[in-house]
């Protein structure tokens, strides 16, 4: 693990030469982690369904590599939708590294009250859209036998909160194609994982202004989250060294998952 | 966002460090500018660890330890704080295969079971007590305990390994959430199977001679442990604290069939 060219990062976490797609909701996290993937090397395409959310991902990988290395805009939570993406994706490169997959919109309500279609629309951004596009790129991968799939989640996945039964249904949803996906592809070297953040923010809100929520204090680290935190291990799993490794989320949540 | 990977000569204390997945976390974390502390119970292949350190340009002692006995942990911390002044992380990485012939229950003796979760269990145990209190006077420290698959799955009477080793990774989470008010975190590694051990040890017959029954159709190197060390040694870990990093070719996430078994069923109308 020599100290790459990249100033000062192990070259096992060197994502140099490799060619990313992130599809993000909209959510303030993505552009971070698509910055850091830039700023391991990789060349990241852009798929969100509204321009704004495609637009703060260029932004931010641009302003570090120096290159805007393509987007497309459009809900991808159909074959077409999919399809449409990863042509659009083909149009600039010529093969697919890396998958990642941050389709988390939020959705907090009462059980009782929650409409057929408010169930339905989440499932199709959160669950449906990460098999889809899971399914079209894989299709790839499995040609060039070569891939790595990473799905950004929420410790929702593993632990439940009043009014997001919903919501976390999506997030062990997309925790077990983590897991299926992985086991069914293992043989053609492709890897499947997940990353797990806990309460988080993109903003930098001070420690003290922080603490005056429960929810801080609560966390075993007294701190909420930032996407920087999910940055180097989101890189380590796109990289071609992250070889044993498959099926598993990672959480990275202040210790939230081992709060009794 | 990534320039906090670099170790830049944080201390590193690591048991079990002159053999197997020991030594080449040792390699991985000297490449990324940590010093060591290496600590085995033989004298011979910590100090060959040790002279590899120096000999690329890092900072490292020897330090021969037994840590199922607690002065020995507690003297392997005093010797790193003599040295180092410091103790930044610590890798509960020693073990012992206690279960290397593996007998019915009935034949394990109380020595058996004793030597093996006073090494696995009790050895954490006492490093992790030794370096918590200099990490907590420092407001900040690592605690890396290497568990396995086996810790949360049974195999087949394999009592005291699978036993110990689930014990380290509920440690992992008791450590976390008691010490995370001192800035201190904790986390596991949880290795599946990659061969390291003497090619001739009899419990060789026993385990898997390929990674034909994985997922990913293969075992898994020792080296696959140096970046997540250095990740979890690093800054870059600060907010991950009381989890598993497992990496076993995606043997948890399966299991309940043989490889390969792959039904095909349409939907009922």
């Amino acid at each position: 693990m020599a100290i790459s060219s990249q100033a000062r990062l192990p070259s096992e976490f060197s994502l140099s030469g490799q060619t990313a797609i992130v599809a993000s909701s909209g959510g303030d996290e993505s552009p971070f982690l698509a910055a850091a993937l830039a700023e391991a090397g990789a060349s990241v395409f852009a798929v969100a369904r509204h321009a704004a959310a495609a637009d703060a991902i260029t932004a931010a990988v641009t302003a570090v590599s120096g290159r805007d290395t393509g987007r497309h805009v459009g809900r991808w939570d159909t074959p077409d939708g999919a399809s449409s993406a990863v042509h659009a994706f083909s149009a600039l490169h010529p093969r697919v590294d890396i998958l990642v997959n941050d389709t988390r919109s939020f959705f907090a309500k009462p059980a009782a009250e929650i409409d057929l279609a408010e169930w339905d629309e989440l499932h199709a951004r959160n669950v449906r859209a990460t098999f889809m596009l899971s399914q079209v790129v894989g299709q790839r991968m499995l040609e060039q036998q070569y891939g790595r799939i990473v799905n950004v989640i929420s410790n929702l996945a593993e632990r439940a909160v009043i009014n997001c039964s919903a919501y976390s249904a999506t997030q062990a949803a997309v925790l077990s194609l983590t897991r299926s996906l992985a086991v069914e592809w293992g043989r053609s070297e492709i890897r499947v994982n997940a990353v797990g953040s806990g309460w988080s923010t993109a903003e930098d809100i001070p420690l003290e202004t922080q603490r005056e929520e429960l929810l801080v204090r609560y966390t075993p680290m007294r701190r909420k989250g930032h996407p920087r935190d999910l940055a180097a291990m989101l890189v380590y799993l796109c990289s071609p060294h992250c070889d044993y490794p498959s099926g598993q989320p990672v959480y990275i949540d202040g210790g939230l998952n081992a709060h009794p | 966002m990534l320039e906090n990977l670099y170790l830049d000569g944080k201390v590193v204390v690591i048991t079990g460090g002159g053999t197997g997945l020991g030594l080449e976390m040792v390699r991985a974390l000297t490449r990324s500018g940590a010093n060591l502390a290496i600590a085995g119970r033989r004298p011979g292949p910590i100090e060959a660890a040790r002279d590899e350190v120096i000999a690329a340009g890092q900072d490292a002692i020897a330090v021969p330890t037994d840590v199922s006995k607690s002065s020995d942990a507690d003297a392997l911390i005093a010797a790193t704080m003599s040295h180092f002044g410091r103790v930044d992380v610590l890798i509960n990485n020693a073990a012992m295969v206690a279960d290397n012939v593996l007998k019915p229950i009935w034949e394990i003796t109380d020595d058996d079971w004793d030597s093996a979760m006073s090494v696995n269990l009790s050895g954490a145990f006492y490093c992790a007590r030794a370096a918590a209190k200099p990490m907590a006077d420092a407001g900040k420290g690592k605690i890396i305990n290497v568990a396995s698959g086996f810790g949360l799955r049974g195999g087949r009477d394999i009592y005291m390994y699978c036993t110990s080793k689930g014990g380290v990774i509920q440690l992992t989470r008791v450590l976390s959430f008691s010490l995370a008010r001192y800035g201190i975190t904790a986390n596991s590694i949880v290795p599946g199977f990659i061969p390291t051990i003497d090619p001739g040890a009899e419990i060789n017959r026993t385990l898997p001679q390929s990674g034909d029954f994985l997922p990913t159709g293969k075992l898994g190197k020792p080296e696959d442990l140096g970046p997540i060390a250095v990740f979890l040694a690093s800054d870059a870990s600060d907010y991950m604290t009381g989890e598993m990093f497992i990496l076993d070719g995606a043997g948890l996430a399966a299991g309940i069939t043989p490889t390969g078994h792959a039904p095909v069923a349409a939907l009922e109308p």
